[in-house]
Parts: structure tokens; sequence; C-alpha cells
């Protein structure tokens, strides 16, 4: 039997996925990320203060998280404290990318695996062609305040330019903030009402496929603290099979996570002790004590009583999504009632030679911009990108897969679609994933 | 209706997230192809196919020759496709290296540089922008009475520029305090938008960030040499600052200025004719 290989759609960026079957066995799957642009050799020379521009080019889905891990990289460098404001207004620009983001994720890239389309803007002949129309205005809204708030915390919202070295170029004026506030509230019932959608399909869905997909335990990585997360990361935390949690800074990753080079992939692929790690959206609700808004909590208690703590299994992930958009709208609300241009939002700084670290809690996961600086130049950078922290467990995830669907010398058409529901609860990136 | 379908090639996808954020095409378009969005895996006959990205790598380059006869009108979106942006800082012998010596199985394999589609095949137009703005996006799909645009940033921006607020020199890049609706060449930063496209709205100085020039050439320089640029952009500096013409001068000509990416890569590379202006929105 031939390798089988699946093309992905749904998903950021350009991959696929090959098979390999011999006599009726699943020998292998891999997850092959098929483009590279080479940004850590391409940003050689740099001058380093010039990275906040040039990095969020990474990834235009992504590019709020690599802006400002950029900005913490160089404040690392030059030995620079934001003030408390500047700070605030970062929580909210990251804050508007999850919300971006999770409303991608669940409602353009996955809802379309529950309602059994190709897609919720496409072309269709589905009979429920109305209330799909209705769910693609309503998500669209709903990813589009997102992207307002990013654009009143950051200037725009692909590839925002206001996190400076040492702080923000400036806050947020009341009758902006109270503008966005509203959009939030708004949107917060819709997405209410997309995520009930989205739930009852999804239970229909493991009704009909009978499995919410690979269930083994794994490591679990994220940045962010227990409750009220702040995106924002300061310290990395290790959930591992046993339940023991170890945190360490940015700059000692290489001494807990391994990364390996597979040749058949413009993506690395990271392991911790061997085994599968995971990051993303299980990973942090996994290690949450609680969200601390109030209907987000809700969530995460209907969360924890349907599948308990920690949860494993990967169609979890997209399930915790809505847990985290909730969150990101409840608190950005909370925010933007706060006085948000009333203080400085910058300190002065000397720019000099060194090396830094800026980690963030990207929506894939925790991510790190290591650049060493000499003469003003970068001399060597380093992106370690969650999606490359989730290879290893797509391609776990892709075996289990395969297996249930290739049994002798039979495939079960459901195989494709499965491949496609499991790359896309990881919601990989890949051109931050390859960069 | 007419139809629609959106090629991406080597870039980050910001296009494509900027034209989810713009959706009153619905009601005139039916998208045919977009990978994001959509699953299909390729690109039927359509009216229109926008291409976002560069020609990186065999299987770019095989995709876009297969997808544009198909389309009745081809246009470049965002700088990826028209000039590099980014991703052309690649271009150097340093870097090349890493292109023409990667060689791994399985995958599509690198071309030594990064290329504009139009390089590939004929464009019909061009969207300049990094990414372009879901208004740009809009006026491009469906030209909506009383779109205006200004010829340069500048226009757009709304700070104002003064005649006794004249630094000595640059600030930084990026650095230091910005005044509220102060020209920020008068605050001492190099800030491009007297040379850069309109229609962006200014995003990026009113939020306090100079201008690095993502739209590309105005009409009147998108013809010309860089030279032309540069002078320029020289011109208004000096006017509005004290800064001593040898310290502009070095400054615009630092080989890594983040403005090279946008306005300068391939514009003026050897042996290109520059782009009609009538074709560039």
């Amino acid at each position: 039997m031939p390798s089988l290989t699946f093309p992905l759609s749904r998903i950021e960026g350009h991959a696929r996925v090959v098979i390999d079957v011999e006599g009726g066995e699943v020998r292998s799957a891999s997850f092959q990320a098929t483009e590279f642009r080479g940004f850590k050799r391409l940003v050689q020379g740099v001058p380093a203060e010039q990275m906040t521009v040039i990095v969020p080019r990474i990834c235009g889905v992504c590019s709020t998280a690599h802006h400002i891990a950029a900005v913490k990289a160089l404040e690392d460098a030059f030995g620079v404290e934001p003030p408390p404001l500047a700070r605030t207004l970062r929580e909210l620009l990251l804050l508007g990318q999850l919300i971006q983001n999770q409303a991608t994720s669940l409602f353009i890239f996955t809802m379309p695996d529950r309602l059994g389309v190709s897609s919720i803007l496409g072309p269709g002949r589905d009979t429920d062609a109305d209330e799909r129309s209705q769910i693609a205005k309503h998500a669209l809204a709903v990813r589009r305040a997102g992207t307002r708030l990013i654009t009143a915390a950051g200037g725009q919202f692909i590839h925002p330019v206001k996190a400076v070295v040492g702080g923000m170029t400036g806050g947020i004026d009341t009758d902006t903030a109270r503008v966005v506030a509203d959009e939030l509230a708004s949107q917060l019932l819709l997405a209410c009402e997309l995520i009930e959608i989205y739930a009852r399909t999804s239970f229909e869905l493991r009704e009909r496929i009978g499995t919410w997909g690979d269930d083994a335990p794994a490591y679990y990585l994220t940045a962010v603290s227990d409750s009220l997360p702040n995106y924002d990361g300061d310290l990395l935390r290790l959930l591992g099979p046993d339940e023991a949690v170890s945190t360490f800074p940015a700059s000692s990753h290489n001494e807990h996570l391994t990364y390996e080079q597979p040749d058949y992939s413009y993506s690395g692929r990271t392991n911790c002790r061997g085994e599968a790690l995971r990051a993303n959206s299980l990973a942090r609700i996994n290690m949450a004590e609680s969200m601390g808004t109030p209907l987000a909590d809700g969530y995460l208690k209907r969360f924890r009583d349907n599948f308990g703590r920690p949860a494993h299994a990967i169609l979890l992930f997209d399930l915790a999504r809505c847990i985290e958009l909730v969150y990101a709208i409840e608190r950005g609300m909370q925010i933007l009632a706060m006085p948000l241009s009333d203080e400085d939002t910058d300190v002065p700084y000397k720019p000099k030679d060194g090396e830094g670290y800026g980690l963030v809690e990207a929506p894939r996961g925790p991510l790190i911009h290591h650049y060493v600086i000499e003469n003003g130049l970068i001399a060597d950078a380093e992106f370690v990108i969650p999606t490359v922290h989730n290879i290893k467990s797509i391609e776990r995830a892709l075996m289990v897969a395969a297996r249930r669907y290739i049994t002798g010398d039979k495939i079960d058409m459901e195989l494709e679609q499965a491949v496609g529901r499991v790359v896309r609860a990881f919601d990989p990136c890949i051109a931050c994933a390859t960069h | 209706m007419k139809t629609f379908a959106v090629l991406q090639l080597a870039g980050c996808a910001g296009c494509e997230v900027s034209l989810l954020n713009a959706d009153e095409w619905v009601g005139q378009y039916r998208l045919a192809y977009m990978p994001l969005v959509i699953s299909a895996h390729d690109v039927p006959e359509v009216d229109l196919l926008l291409v976002s990205g560069g020609v990186r790598n065999e299987e770019d380059l095989y995709n876009l020759r297969r997808a544009a006869p198909r389309a009745g009108k081809v246009v470049a979106i965002g700088t990826c496709a028209i000039s590099g942006g980014v991703p052309s800082l690649g271009d150097r012998d340093d870097v090349r290296e890493v292109f023409l010596t990667d060689r791994r199985h399985h995958v599509p394999q690198l071309l030594p540089k990064c290329h504009p589609i139009d390089a590939v095949v004929p464009v019909d137009r061009y969207l300049p922008g990094c990414p372009p703005t879901p208004e740009l996006f809009m006026a491009l799909l469906t030209g909506p009475p009383g779109f205006k645009m200004s010829a340069i940033v500048c226009i757009e921006c709304g700070r104002k520029k003064l005649r006794d607020m004249k630094p000595n020199r640059f600030t930084g890049f990026q650095r230091g305090e910005v005044e509220p609706g102060i020209c920020l060449i008068n605050q001492g930063f190099l800030c491009i938008g007297s040379s850069t496209r309109g229609g962006c709205r200014a995003p990026c100085p009113r939020a306090g960030h100079p201008c690095v020039g993502c739209r590309g050439p105005s009409d009147s320089l998108i013809e010309k040499e860089s030279a032309a640029w540069l002078s320029s952009i020289s011109r208004v500096i000096s006017g509005l600052t004290d800064i001593p013409a040898a310290d502009i001068d070095c400054e615009l000509r630092s080989p890594h200025l983040s403005l090279f990416l946008f306005q300068f890569s391939d514009y003026s590379g050897p042996g290109r004719t520059p782009r009609p202006k009538e074709k560039v929105m």
C-alpha cells in the first residue's frame, strides 16, 4: 500500500500530512511543513531596535505576539523595565489577539468539521445555508472585536507598532476605550451563542465518531499564571504526566526541552524527555486554577465536570478555546474600564550590546525570542515557536487516528476528515513554525 | 455573481487576515478558493485571482503558473507579492547560501531568491501594503463610490509640520517620548510618509510610530529610480530639521534600514521595469 498524502486547509500556512502504511499496518504519520523564509538568518545584521517592526512579519496571524516578544527581548538585553501602564496595554494587545485567534480557530477553521461543510464562508450546497451564513456573520463580528482591541492598543491589528522598547508610544483615551468595551460587550453575547452551537455540534461529532481523539497523557507547557491569566508571560510552567509542575525561565528552555529537525519538514519538533509535549489552549486550561472572570469560570466548571483535570483528548483543545475566548472578552472589558492614558507609558533607556530573552504566551503557547546584540546589530536570533512544541503530539494523534481508520487492507474514508480534525485541534501556525 | 480566489504563496497570511476584516464583498462575490478558510485543493476558473506572498520555492512557482491562466484578472496583493517585503532581506549573499544549500527530502526545494509574482506571470493590478488595510481590500473588490486616497501618507497622517521645531540629530528609529499632534520628523524620527503611497490612513504615524513605507513609493516616484526617492525624503527632512545633510544621507543609506525592505526592494533592481502607476492602487 502506498503512502497516503493529505493536503491541509483551514490552518495557517502550507503543510501536509503523510501516513505510511505497510502490509495493512500503519508505520508512521508525519506532519510536513512545506514553506520556509529564513527569518533566523535574514535578521542577522539588522539594527536591533528595528526587530519590533520586522519580526511581526513572521506571521500575520500571530504578529502581536511576535511584536511584544521582540520588545521584551530587547528590554531584557538593555535592562529596561517598562512602566505598569505599558504592561497593562500589552496585556490588552495579547487579549485582543487571543479573541481574534480563538474566534478564527473555533468558528472559521473547525466549525465546518462539526457542520460537515467545506467552509462557513465559501460556496455551499448544504440545506442549512441560512443558518451557516448567520454563523459566518457572527463569527466574523466576534473576531473583528478582537482586531478592534488590538488596533486601539497597538495602532493597527496586523503588525502592530505601539509597543516600543521602554513601554508603549501611547495609551488609550477614555472615549476610544468606551467604544471598544461596548463592542466587546455586545460580541460577548454573540460569542456565547456561537459557543453553544459549537459545543452541541462537538458532542454530536463525538457521538458520530465515537471518540474525542488521542487521550494519552503528555507533557503540557504554558507561560501563564494560575488565575486571571496574563499572556504577557513571566516563567514557563511544565506539567508532567505525573501531574507535577516545574517552572523555569525562558533562558533555560534548552535544559528542559529537546529540539530535533526532521528532514521531511521545514519545521522543527520538540520533545520533553523523549515524550510528546503539548502547548496551546489545553495546556493552559489544564494548569489553570480558575479563570477569574464570571462567565469564563462557568465554562471552565462545565469543562471540568465533563472531562476532569487534567484532560487529555485532543478535540478538547477546541472546547478549551471556548473558555479562553469568553475570558479574553471579559478581561478585556475589565481592563478597558480602568484609566489607560493618565500615566507615563514609557521610560527612557540606553541601548546596549548583550543578550536578551522575550517570553509571551501566544494563542498557540509560549513564544520565546532570543537575541544576541553586537555593535547595535543582531548577531544571532532564535525564535522558539509554540507550534513546534506540538508537532510530536500532532504526529502521535495522527497515528492514533490512522490506526483507527486503517485496518487490514481497508481504509475508512473518515480518515481524511479525522486528519483535518486532529491537525486543527492543535491550530498549528506554519508561517511561525518555519519562519 | 463574480468569483474570486486567494492564492497564498510564501508570506505571513497577514493579507488574508486583513481580507477577513473586509467582508463587504460577501453580496457581490463568491469566494471560490482560499485554503485559509475553505477546504478546496485547486484553484477553479475565477474572475479575479488575488495572489499574496512571494515566489520562494518550487511549489509556489508551480501553483502560481497553474492558477494564473484560470483567472480573468490577476492582482498582486501585499508587499511580498509585489516587491519581496521582509522576506527579501534574504536576498543577500550570506543568507542566500542557506537557500542554495538546504536540500531537504520530501519538501519543495527552495529557489535561490524570493521573486515577485510579476517575474513569473503577467499582473493586471497591484495592491501594495504590509498588509493592505481592510478598506483598501474593499476598494479593490467593490470600488465603493466615494473612496478616495491621498497621494502620500503625510496627507493622511494629520500631524502638524512645524517650522520652528528643528532637531539637530535623529532621535533614533523608534525611541523616546512621542508628542501628540506634531510631525514625527520635527521630533527627530526618520519617518518616510512623505514619499510613501497613501490610502492606508496612516495608522503607524497616527499611533506614534514612523512610517516605514510599506505601501511603497507614491505615484510621483514609482516610475523613477531610487536616487530620486532618496533625495525627495532627504529634502523633506532637511526642511523640517537642522540635521546635517551628511547625517541624513548616512541614515537613509544604512544598508538594513527597514524602509528599504518596503520601498526599494526589487522596484529598483537591475533589469526590472517599473510598475506603471496606473496599475497600482
